[in-house]
């Protein structure tokens, strides 16, 4: 996951403007372009991104090398700020009929467009039932209770939680990753130095984020819709793991306090990681690259620890066409996603971003070519994915991230708030209409 | 002047009502409509009666970004008002270096807020920002003043301080520049020391000036969102949640238009109270010139 910079504020014009219209045709059913926008003869598809600073510019040079490749279609890639931005202005654009051919949409969102009707279905395109995906970065391995449910998503740039450490440290103090919560703590302390300047070097960060909390609810044995479907939040696993936060940066002093929300948080983390202020922190596996070409001290990965077993979420973006764009643009789209998806592009991808190789060819040919010998983080991160936890395949999933939980996790750690009581509340919210 | 028909007035009021009518009444009619329905733009809407107004007052939300948006407001307007006032009073003399000042102090408010959120974001930073080593340097134990429920508010309060000071600033200026130097001087040879004279003389003189300042001031603070987007987004823990920030996360973060619509006619009421008491105030005082 990557944070898309200040680009959004400075677009948030074009969104309100949308929003007006949507507004204006939304009572009235959403307008649908019919005729494929072209250039020079060639189909025109709309790609919107939401990928910052190095992504981005793997992004555009694979692009670039698309409409290089041949004369009928020209991909045009917008970037639209980060995921959050970039969903709001879909949704808005989707409604005002101004929708784009393709976009990539947090895993989160996709059970929710595909109820709102939205996305288009994948499943009769060429070649879409036989794409070789890693199982558990594929739709249906992503996602609980999704069978029956058509394509609609194809993996992209597609992550898991991951821990990193400063190899130097972990040297000088003799320590070694911790494998459980009980071993985080106590590493966590140990690697905790206050100066007389009143500067501290923490021995653990994690954003205060919905996906590293779902990622320790899983770890403490939780789930957050049960099978019958009723909203759980993990229950004392939920609680669980929240203590554990408050218990780190509350009462042992040795996990730094949130320093922001969304991807301004997993910014600063990686920052205060990379300055050499953290020694160990939760982040993205697709920062691997980042990390390691920017730090000063080897860049160590582990799993991250396990409480009552081992379990991570999976995260990032699927791949979707519009079901409102024209027909003969979808095809194109479609051809475009295909294209992304084959093994030079996605093993370009995945070894230039640090994003996990979504195809089994391309991981088979990383085993070949000794990749991960040479790239011992990424071999740590694809071994992770044996621990992945699916998501719930649930339309509310993304107002349980956005609306119900986010906001009292950082409430839980800042102000200490009794977890229980906390999500008490959280629950009875989430089960409340929408 | 008496009109010729009785419909000339309503002629001449005519495109004004026009234009208040679409672009102020509809609108928050539309959105006081909205706020009954459950809607994500996408799904078709949903009535839901009162729900949306009811999951924003659970737990406090509504009471807590009201009082946040008042307690930023009432930061931000005192602070400005005093700030500006007391800048005014010191470079309100003759000579290139108050000129100097003048303009340097002004030049904050010609920034945008983007830049100036940006740049406070940098100098508060817990780590590296001048304003932490500054704290840590007087003894403060090291902390991110944005990062602190406590304190983010005021911080984010202190940089719209900052920013519309220099406002503030002119304003005055320009009051004190009409204050005629034959009253100051006449107090002066009554025998009424600086004080008396700033006191009984000049404060009276500001009073429109100062209520110019108040107003326009707290109209901006209301408004804030750029600054609240960049340097919090809301947090630590809501703490600085305010009107405009909260309805833009509801609608464009967490999909809602119901909860947005209905904290916008909440802010629409509660600003259409504080103009009426603005207004009886007005008139009361205007009752007591006369």
């Amino acid at each position: 996951m990557v944070r898309g910079n200040f680009a959004g504020v400075i677009a948030r014009r074009e969104l309100l403007r949308a929003w007006a219209a949507s507004l204006a045709l939304g009572h009235l059913g959403c307008a649908r372009r019919v005729r494929p926008a072209r250039e020079e003869g060639r189909v025109v598809v709309t790609f919107w991104y939401a990928y910052g600073d190095r992504i981005r510019k793997v992004l555009l040079s694979l692009v670039e090398r698309y409409n290089a490749s041949q004369t009928r279609i020209r991909v045009k890639a917008v970037h639209q700020g980060d995921y959050f931005e970039a969903l709001a202005k879909l949704r808005t654009a989707i409604a005002a009929g101004a929708a784009p051919t393709a976009s990539h949409v947090v895993l989160e969102v996709l059970p929710y467009l595909a109820r709102a009707g939205v996305l288009e279905a994948l499943d009769d395109y060429d070649g879409a039932r036989d794409l070789p995906f890693v199982s558990q970065l594929a739709q249906r391995g992503s996602f609980e209770g999704a069978e029956g449910q058509p394509l609609f998503g194809l993996p992209f740039n597609r992550s898991t939680p991951i821990a990193f450490a400063n190899g130097r440290i972990l040297e000088e103090e003799g320590a070694e990753m911790p494998r459980t919560w009980d071993e985080l703590s106590a590493v966590a302390r140990r690697l905790t130095r206050r100066g007389a300047d009143g500067q501290v070097r923490w021995g653990f960060e994690v954003p205060i984020s919905w996906w590293y909390w779902v990622a320790a609810l899983g770890q403490a044995g939780g789930r957050l819709i049960e099978p019958g479907g009723g909203v759980s939040l993990g229950d004392a696993a939920g609680e669980d793991a929240i203590r554990f936060w408050q218990r780190l940066v509350r009462v042992d002093r040795v996990m730094r306090p949130p320093p922001g929300r969304d991807y301004q948080a997993w910014q600063a983390t990686n920052e205060s990681f990379l300055q050499g202020r953290v020694a160990t922190m939760w982040s993205s596996t697709a920062y691997v690259r980042y990390l390691e070409d920017n730090a000063r001290f080897p860049v160590v990965a582990a799993p991250l620890p396990r409480r009552a077993r081992a379990s991570v979420p999976t995260g990032g973006t699927m791949l979707v066409l519009l079901r409102a764009a024209p027909e003969e643009e979808k095809k194109a789209g479609w051809e475009f996603l295909r294209w992304l998806c084959d093994d030079p592009q996605t093993l370009e991808w995945a070894t230039r971003t640090g994003y996990m190789p979504v195809t089994r060819p391309a991981v088979k040919r990383l085993v070949d070519t000794g990749w991960y010998e040479r790239h011992p983080n990424d071999r740590v991160a694809y071994d992770q994915l044996a621990d992945v936890a699916p998501w719930p395949w649930s339309p509310d999933l993304f107002r349980l991230a956005r609306d119900v939980v986010e906001p009292r996790l950082e409430e839980a750690v800042l102000t200490g708030r009794d977890a229980h009581e906390l999500m008490d509340e959280a629950r009875e919210e989430a089960r409340a209409p929408a | 002047m008496t009109p010729r028909a009785r419909w000339h007035p309503w002629a001449m009021l005519a495109p004004t009502l026009a234009l208040l009518v679409t672009f102020f009444v509809l609108p928050i009619g539309v959105a006081a409509y909205q706020s009954f329905f459950s809607w994500d733009l996408l799904t078709p809407p949903r009535f839901v009666g009162a729900a949306n107004y009811r999951a924003l007052a659970a737990h406090g939300h509504l009471f807590h970004i009201a009082l946040h948006t008042a307690v930023y407001s009432g930061l931000v307007v005192t602070g400005t008002m005093s700030a500006g006032l007391a800048l005014a009073l010191l470079v309100d003399r003759p000579g290139r270096v108050f000129a100097l000042a003048r303009t340097s102090i002004f030049s904050a408010y010609v920034v945008s807020w983007v830049a100036v959120a940006l740049l406070w974001m940098w100098m508060l930073d817990g780590n590296g920002g001048i304003v932490g080593g500054a704290l840590r340097a007087l003894g403060a134990p090291p902390t991110s003043l944005l990062g602190d429920p406590r304190w983010a508010l005021p911080a984010l309060a202190a940089v719209g301080v900052w920013k519309l000071t220099g406002y503030a600033m002119v304003v005055f200026l320009a009051g004190l520049r009409s204050l005629p130097r034959a009253l100051l001087e006449a107090a002066a040879l009554d025998g009424a020391g600086p004080w008396a004279r700033f006191r009984h003389v000049t404060m009276p003189h500001l009073g429109p000036t100062a209520a110019f300042v108040a107003t326009t001031t707290l109209v901006t603070s209301f408004q804030a969102f750029d600054v609240v987007r960049i340097m919090t987004q809301g947090g630590p823990a809501r703490a600085t949640e305010l009107f405009v920030y909260a309805i833009y996360e509801q609608i464009f973060l967490n999909l809602s238009v119901g909860k947005a619509s209905a904290l916008a006619v909440v802010f629409f009421l509660l600003l259409l109270a504080l103009a009426g008491l603005q207004l009886r105030v007005w008139r009361a005082r205007a009752g007591e010139a006369r």
